[in-house]
């Protein structure tokens, strides 16, 4: 008994924490070895923020105990945790953009004499972790300059600079590029040997199986259990975590790319945070029957190409054919005739969420002759409708057609707007990030309904973040950095590592039928 | 599953009753504890004076004024619920004007200009058109939807600069109330014709629109009952001795009309959904600009036509002369949308409750030493609370938007945990 107290540096025993109506954590139990990399794997909703919050003071649970070192703890805020040396790099990062680096380090630290910051001392130390630790990072430079990467680093030296001995990442890879995430796993094992214990939170098993030594399963709020790593493999974690076997890979056939459905000569889109344009001067063409995924790190221009295609933001310059038709400024209900649209943004653009989900269903087509007689709606023909699109793309709700969009499940309202938009049946179907946030067996879903349109004859247009989801499910890849188009890759000949250069610009293609390049 | 969305709806919708219930008993309590505090320490009033006050408060519109012992009598007073009707009637549309115009997302305080600009127009056709000239009822119909017409321009125009520009309605609206105030003022000024000048003691004020424009002896002068009035259609046999017409049947005809028009149109579909969501609204191809434009001029419309069936009454005069306040029965239109939670049903209800206290105030007056400026008191508490009541209600929706776990009971079972994660990431 003793050995073993003293080999777990934290114990979370039989934790329960519930919310109105809702048991965010179910009598789970976590146990961090010293000098472990121990994984917390479950799907979206399956309470690892909520233990992880626990564990860092945010919430009080209602039921168990924490212990370290064998010993019983109460942690009621975050300024207890930082005394036990918890330290936790969130997923969305808590630093100051207007601050310095170095003062977002120390603050909360800071050394102080007679009520006056003493910098000196402090930049020492800071420079003394990011070099034994490899943690570049410029010290005097404002947080809203610097990357997404180098913001990371910065919440990395925050934890290193209190002398935190336990580390909590909340899904750190999900901002970074393939490089970054190589760097940050060395960085993680690296603490490890010297005796830091590491809680990594995350949903994406590759990453899992590379860096831990163990993992805990979590499911619905319940425990599913925690096995050694190198015992496991990314199926049976999968399965474990959603409960039933889950197909990982997409199966797809080859694709059979017929005429160009869209074509984009040099589009231009002003960008709205700063003077140069967000896209400059794009060109492609998407075919029918092939999936071209738009890849790239987030804010490179794929947000501002998609409105500048769809019409929700106009575009400066080019010009933007869709079946034969010139649609560079045509409205967007227009564009919608031969167009369908699954947005980035589920809850901005995609749902009026204080409608029900019969009403949300028909948003583009409440017009049609179907669905209204001298501009009154036909209830009857709307729910009917609404209820075949539910039975046909399994959307659950509390209440069917009635169901408030509000209260639905993530991937509920993006099952909705798939089964919305895919039901319009348009020769294109502009996809963004149509699985963010989702739990791998809505994505398995997605997937699936995206590669049977493909096989329908439709060109699909695809942009992505995930890596995996961009190698596995498209037919062809365009790299788009700082507004460009910088390659051109097929998935099939290509790496991850490769896609990653492009990505991060470090690599660029020279495509020849683009005119507007360096501009 | 129809049923189960049904019991909802009505859950939401008694909450909703219950909170203006709640705050109308408030704003009452305060007002009798008003009366209490002033009666006991006032030297002509007394603890006495002060329990008829309390009870004129709640019940009052049921009084028939004293009895020979002097003690207050209560039953069904004619006129003084006639009075409520009447009232009641531009109260009803100023309610559905705003209430319309929050419902795509915009907060028309412009109700006070376009029941300006209602009133104008209104009166102009109703007392330029010579009586000879057409049948009554047609010169009524043609004042009335000119007024309302002229009240949904004036609304375009904040709605306009939202669409175009991107200006806050707000911010237009008080300033186009502004220039509809002077602009009002100077046309009766202007054209003195209007002015009435027939009842010497009455000055500043224009004509009734009993008044007629006809020709005697080669001049065109006003007579009094040549002119137009609204129907009474019997009415006035029910609450007689109350000034009450066919108006408020219009009124609760229109709020029908509003009803359906929110709930049953494409119209109304598309103008909700900007409301809801605009950006969603522009996603799908809805042309929010048009709709904000739209939603002006409707709210527009129905404070015009308030003004209209106002004036119309023929018994109701404008004064006009140095013209410096905007009409009250504008900005009542607010807390008669509030109290009914934009519901266009409710504002029939609300818009009554409104002008109840009005008359209450009256009785007050006229039984016992307090003044009508007591039931002022009592609808700035209502406002308050309604608007507080408000407020939390939209804090707890923006809470359900971080986490929508806390409606458990309104969704499927994976829907909740996600919001808890996000809960626990934001916190």
């Amino acid at each position: 008994m003793r050995t073993m107290e003293s080999e777990n540096i934290i114990e979370m025993l039989h934790i329960t924490k519930e919310f109105p109506g809702i048991i965010a954590n179910d009598d789970i139990t976590l146990q961090l070895r010293r000098g472990e990399i121990h994984a917390l794997l479950g799907e979206n909703g399956a309470g690892k923020s909520t233990l992880m919050s626990v564990l860092f003071g945010l919430y009080q649970p209602e039921k168990g105990v924490i212990k370290k070192n064998g010993k019983e703890v109460k942690i009621n805020d975050p300024n207890d945790a930082t005394a036990l040396g918890i330290g936790m790099v969130h997923q969305h990062f808590k630093l100051i953009e207007v601050f310095t680096v170095l003062d977002n380090i120390i603050l909360g630290a800071e050394t102080t004499k007679m009520g006056f910051l003493q910098k000196k001392e402090a930049r020492a130390k800071v420079e003394a972790l990011s070099e034994r630790y490899g943690l570049k990072v410029d010290l005097n430079a404002r947080v809203e300059d610097i990357t997404v990467g180098m913001q990371q680093r910065v919440e990395i030296l925050k934890m290193l600079y209190r002398d935190n001995e336990i580390l909590i990442f909340d899904e750190p890879t999900a901002v970074l590029t393939p490089q970054e995430i190589d760097e940050l796993m060395t960085t993680m094992k690296e603490f490890a040997r010297e005796g830091k214990s590491i809680l990594f939170i995350s949903h994406k098993l590759n990453e899992i199986m590379a860096v831990s030594d163990r993992v805990t399963v979590l499911r619905k709020g319940k425990y599913i259990g925690t096995v050694d790593a190198k015992d496991t493999d990314k199926q049976s974690l999968s399965n474990m975590m959603v409960g039933r076997p889950v197909q990982l890979e997409v199966t797809k056939a080859p694709a059979q790319p017929g005429a160009p459905v869209l074509d984009v000569r040099d589009l231009c889109v002003p960008s709205k945070s700063h003077k140069k344009n967000a896209v400059n001067h794009v060109s492609f063409q998407a075919r029918a029957g092939e999936i071209l995924c738009i890849a790239g790190i987030d804010g490179n221009g794929q947000t501002e190409l998609i409105h500048g295609l769809t019409g929700l933001e106009k575009s400066s310059g080019g010009a933007v054919t869709l079946c034969g038709e010139d649609i560079s400024h045509a409205s967007i209900k227009h564009r919608g005739q031969k167009m369908s649209h699954i947005p980035e943004d589920r809850h901005k653009h995609g749902l009026v969420l204080d409608f029900s989900l019969e009403q949300n269903l028909v948003l583009q087509r409440f017009n049609e002759k179907r669905f209204q007689t001298h501009g009154f709606i036909n209830r009857a023909a709307v729910r009917e409708y609404a209820g075949q699109l539910i039975e046909q793309y399994d959307v659950r709700s509390g209440q069917g057609p009635v169901t408030m969009a509000r209260s639905m499940s993530g991937g509920n309202q993006q099952k909705a707007i798939i089964a919305r938009e895919v039901d319009r049946e348009k020769p294109l179907i502009v996809a963004v990030q149509p699985t963010r946030g989702l739990d791998v067996g809505a994505i398995e879903y997605i997937h699936g309904q995206l590669v049977a349109e493909r096989d329908k004859g439709r060109a699909v247009l695809l942009v992505s973040l995930e890596l995996d989801e961009v190698m596995s499910l498209s037919d062809r890849i365009l790299v788009m950095y700082e507004g460009e188009i910088v390659g051109e890759l097929d998935p099939k000949q290509t790496t991850v590592q490769e896609l990653g250069l492009y990505m991060a610009g470090a690599k660029r293609m020279d495509l020849t039928r683009k005119e507007g390049e360096g501009a | 599953m129809k049923a189960q969305g049904r019991t909802l709806l009505q859950k939401d919708g008694t909450k909703t009753v219950l909170a203006s219930l709640l705050s109308i008993a408030v704003g009452l309590a305060v007002g009798s504890l008003l009366v209490l505090l002033v009666g006991l320490f006032s030297d002509n009033l007394g603890l006495a004076s002060a329990w008829e006050g309390i009870r004129l408060i709640f019940f009052g519109i049921l009084n028939t004024g004293r009895n020979a012992t002097g003690s207050l009598t209560w039953g069904f007073n004619s006129q003084s619920i006639g009075n409520m009707l009447f009232r009641a009637t531009p109260l009803i549309l100023t309610g559905l004007s705003v209430s319309v115009a929050f419902k795509t997302g915009l907060f028309n305080i412009g109700a006070p200009g376009q029941y300006l600009m209602g009133t104008m127009a209104t009166l102009a056709i109703a007392l330029g058109i010579p009586s000879t000239a057409m049948p009554g009822p047609v010169i009524w119909l043609l004042a009335f939807l000119g007024g309302a017409l002229a009240g949904a321009l004036w609304g375009c125009i904040p709605g306009l600069v939202k669409a175009l520009l991107n200006i806050n309605e707000v911010l237009a609206c008080i300033m186009t109330n502004w220039i509809a105030a002077n602009l009002v003022t100077w046309f009766f000024d202007a054209t003195k014709v209007f002015q009435n000048t027939v009842e010497n003691t009455k000055s500043s004020y224009v004509y009734k629109t009993a008044y007629g424009k006809t020709l005697v002896d080669g001049a065109w002068t006003y007579v009094d009952g040549n002119g137009v009035q609204t129907a009474k259609l019997g009415l006035d046999k029910i609450f007689s001795g109350s000034q009450v017409n066919a108006g408020i049947l219009v009124a609760i005809l229109i709020a029908i009309g509003v009803y359906i028009l929110m709930t049953k149109t494409t119209l109304g579909y598309q103008l909700k959904a900007c409301g809801a969501n605009r950006h969603a609204a522009r996603y799908a191809g809805i042309n929010d600009k048009r709709n904000i434009v739209l939603s002006m001029a409707i709210a527009g419309a129905l404070s015009g036509a308030a003004a209209a069936l106002y004036y119309l009454s023929g018994n109701t005069e404008f004064y006009w002369h140095t013209y410096q306040a905007l009409p009250a029965t504008g900005f009542n239109g607010i807390p008669v949308a509030l109290l009914a939670a934009n519901n266009p049903i409710g504002v029939i209800f609300t818009g009554c409750f409104m002008s109840m206290l009005n008359i209450v105030g009256l009785q007050l007056t006229n039984l016992t030493a307090y003044n009508e400026f007591i039931t002022d008191v009592i609808i700035s508490v209502i406002v308050y609370l309604s608007a507080f009541s408000l407020l939390i209600k939209m804090m707890l929706s923006a809470r359900r938007k971080d986490k929508p776990a806390a409606d458990k009971r309104e969704q499927d079972k994976p829907a909740e945990e996600v919001s808890v994660e996000k809960g626990g990431e934001q916190a």
